[in-house]
Formats: structure tokens, C-alpha cells, sequence
């Protein structure tokens, strides 16, 4: 399962990519699955169940104070579940975990919010000094980053138990396995095009990009 | 960016200005706590364009009525341009890449070298644009249309999402799954998400997992 203080870093790193410092986008599920396969010994793996969660998150935007979920320590433990369940099985889970563990995030986030309105100085209530703006900031960064690599690490705990006692489970072969996560990902798409114009303003250039791509995968 | 990320962004600038005049410092860092919310990069052209105004010794009341006025606009600007446009337009295309037969490895560079492009010319050019035009950033960007940009992204983002299905469905095929059935189930399930909107991806999340959980179950109990 790789070592774990390594991932519960990264999983901290992840984190603060995601809002806090930078948003470079490395902690998006297509990146920081494809980084934790490496770290794991298994890219393909990771990039699969990065690239399907991605899907599923594409028509979320961080928009306001909307609710959203979080790609990067949610993708990291679930290419670690992946990794740890081998077969088909393994993909599901990974994908329900990064799922599941993206609305844990989602509550961690809000609750760091509040935490971050408490430390933050208020300028109305006296004269905020730079000192402590900048500790104040330094303070939520932190704070985010311990956010990030506990709820790596709660995965990881859940990550050993599926190694032990999952394995094995999963009837479905895998190309049915994909079929059913590919579904499920149809309709977040089929939300994406909506919330981008619709399908009278767009039906037309999903439909040339869908059968252009399809024709030429089975010809090629 | 909110108000305390404005105010520690703006600190190098303001240090340099009161220089010698702690108190101005103190008054300077209060003003710029308050209230901001504008989307992270385009930001950087509000922070640019306060930084010159405050090096410039405008009037405290005059840089909190600009910062006002440009909060919304690069707001609602920057959420349509870079999260409903250019993020997923570059991680659309790597998904493309990646079912074209890329590496993980190249898949991951290309969308981290394409998206970061954009991100920069939009963090760095913004600030950039800010300090040299100060209070008058609104003419550039009026030149640069943006709005119709963030259309034009919205179109190629459809465009290559229907790419990403297209090559899953071919895929498929080419490993012995049928195509009909599951390019009509796909197919419904895309109506379906276009009817119900933004919030179905929340639904669809328990949904599949929950699906997934009873597979488990089934097999554990066979």
C-alpha cells in the first residue's frame, strides 16, 4: 500500500492545491490519480479511477460559497483502495471511495471554513495589524494542510481494511464494471451541457465531437 | 480571494509605500481587510491596479469604491471564463489524449502545461495590466472581450466532452461490448443529467455508490 507518511503528504499537498496556495490544478482527480499510481507503482490504475471521478465532478464549479467537491485526497485514497482490491472490483471501489470521501471533504472544507473566520482578524472590530494578517494567513494554510493529510490517512485506515476484506467480492467482469461507472458518469455529463447552454445551443457540436471520435476509435 | 487574502497579498506593496509611517501601515492593512471576494486569478488585476493606486497616493475612499466596483464583474468574469471554460476545456482534451492511447505520463504534463498556460497569462498579465493601467484596467479588458471568449470555451468544452463519450463508446466496442445498448443507456443517461440539472452529480454520487455497495453484498452473500 505504499508508504504511508508519503501519501498522508501528499494527500496534505493535495489539499492546499485545491484552494490555498497556487490551485495549479495538480490536485484535479485526473493528476492526483495519475500521481498516486506512480507513487504506488500502478499510473494506469491511477489515471483510470482518476479519469472517471473527474467525469463525475465535471460540471461542479467552485462558484461562491457553493458546495463542492474536493478532487485531490479523495482521488489519492481512492487509487489507494483501487491499488489494494486487485480486479474489477478494485476500479468500483476506487471510484465509489474517491466519491464518498469527496462529501467527507466537502464537510471538512465547511468546517475549516468557520475555523478560518475565527482566526482571521476582523477589521471592524480595531486596527488589524500586518503581523498579524500574515500570521493569521499562515495560521488557515496550515490549518488546510493537516485538513488534507487527516482525511488521507482515515482513508488509508479504510483502505487496509478493504485489502483484507473485500478482496474477492466483486461478480461483475470488467467491462461491465466500467459500463456501470461510465453510466453514472453520463449524467453529471448530461447536467454539464445544460448548465454550458443546453442542447439546442450545443446538441450539434457534442454530436460532431461523440460521432466524429466514435468513427474514428473504430476505424483507426 | 476574499478580504484578509487581498490584505496579505497587497502587504509588499503597502510596506513599501508607509515606509516610516507605521501608523498609515496599520490604517492601510485595515482598509484592505475588509470585505473582497473576486475569483483567484482574475484578482491579480484588482491587486495590480490597487497596487499602482495606492503608489500613486490615491485617496483611500477611491480605491475602496474601485475595489467595490470590480469585485462582481471579475467575479462572475473569472468563473465563466476559467471554471466553467478553460478547466474543463484542457482536462476534456487530456481525457481525449489519455483514450487516444497517451501515457499517464504525457496525459498528466499536457494537461498540467496546457491549463497552467492559461492560469499564468490570466494571473501574471492581469497583475501586470493592473499596475500599469491603475483604476483604468476596464479598457484592456473590454478589448479583449472576454465574456465571448469564456462562449467560445463553453462550445469547445461540449465539443470535446461528446469526444470523450464517443471514444469510450468506440472502445467498448473494439473489446467485444455491445454498442447499441450501452450508447442508448449513456444516452439516456445524458437526458437525464440535462434535465435534472447542476445538482444531480450530488445524487448520482450516492446512487453509483450505493449500486456498487449492493454488487458487494451480493457477492459476499454468494
Amino acid at each position: 500500500m505504499g508508504d504511508p507518511f508519503v501519501l498522508i503528504l501528499l494527500g496534505g499537498f493535495l489539499a492546499l492545491d485545491d484552494t490555498s496556495v497556487g490551485q495549479f490544478m495538480v490536485s484535479r482527480p485526473l493528476v492526483a490519480g495519475t500521481i498516486t499510481g506512480w507513487v504506488l507503482g500502478d499510473p494506469f490504475l491511477g489515471l483510470l479511477v482518476g479519469g472517471l471521478i473527474e467525469l463525475y465532478f465535471i460540471p461542479v464549479f467552485p462558484v461562491g460559497g457553493s458546495d463542492f467537491p474536493e478532487g485531490g485526497p479523495p482521488t489519492l485514497v481512492g487509487v489507494v483502495a483501487a491499488i489494494a482490491v486487485p480486479g474489477a472490483g478494485g476500479i468500483a471501489l476506487g471510484v465509489v471511495v474517491g466519491l464518498l470521501w469527496s462529501r467527507l471533504a466537502a464537510v471538512s472544507i465547511h468546517l475549516l471554513r468557520k475555523a478560518n473566520g475565527r482566526i482571521m482578524p476582523d477589521p471592524t472590530r480595531g486596527v488589524v495589524s500586518s503581523k498579524r494578517i500574515v500570521r493569521a494567513h499562515l495560521t488557515c494554510v496550515g490549518l488546510d494542510f493537516f485538513r488534507g493529510s487527516a482525511l488521507t490517512a482515515l482513508g488509508l485506515g479504510f483502505a487496509r481494511w478493504a485489502s483484507s476484506a473485500l478482496p474477492g467480492l466483486w461478480p461483475l467482469s470488467p467491462s461491465l464494471t466500467l459500463g456501470i461507472l461510465i453510466l453514472g458518469a453520463a449524467i453529471p455529463a448530461g447536467a454539464f451541457v445544460r448548465s454550458l447552454g443546453g442542447w439546442r445551443k450545443r446538441g450539434v457540436l457534442f454530436a460532431a465531437g461523440a460521432g466524429g471520435f466514435l468513427i474514428a476509435s473504430v476505424l483507426l | 480571494m476574499i478580504g484578509a487574502g487581498f490584505a496579505f497579498s497587497i502587504l509588499p506593496t503597502l510596506r513599501r509605500v508607509y515606509e516610516g509611517d507605521p501608523e498609515g501601515l496599520k490604517e492601510a492593512v485595515n482598509r484592505h481587510s475588509e470585505h473582497f471576494n473576486a475569483h483567484p486569478y482574475l484578482a491579480n488585476l484588482a491587486l495590480g491596479a490597487v497596487c499602482r493606486m495606492e503608489m500613486d497616493g490615491k485617496a483611500p475612499e477611491e480605491i475602496r469604491r474601485f475595489k467595490l466596483a470590480v469585485r462582481g464583474p471579475l467575479g462572475s468574469l473569472g468563473d465563466s471564463l476559467v471554471w466553467a471554460g478553460w478547466r474543463p476545456v484542457t482536462v476534456l482534451a487530456s481525457l481525449v489524449l489519455a483514450l487516444a492511447g497517451a501515457s499517464p505520463g504525457a496525459t498528466v504534463l499536457f494537461f498540467l502545461l496546457t491549463y497552467n498556460l492559461g492560469h499564468l497569462l490570466l494571473r501574471v498579465g492581469g497583475f501586470a495590466v493592473g499596475l500599469a493601467r491603475g483604476s483604468q484596467v476596464g479598457d484592456p479588458l473590454r478589448k479583449l472581450s472576454l465574456p465571448h471568449q469564456a462562449d467560445r470555451l463553453a462550445a469547445m468544452a461540449v465539443f470535446f466532452l461528446g469526444s470523450v463519450l464517443g471514444l469510450v463508446i468506440g472502445r467498448g466496442w473494439t473489446f467485444g461490448v455491445s454498442v447499441l445498448p450501452w450508447g442508448a443507456m449513456v444516452g439516456l443517461g445524458l437526458i437525464l443529467g440535462s434535465r435534472l440539472g447542476q445538482g444531480s452529480w450530488r445524487w448520482t454520487l450516492w446512487a453509483v455508490s450505493g449500486l456498487c455497495g449492493a454488487i458487494f453484498l451480493i457477492g459476499w452473500i454468494a
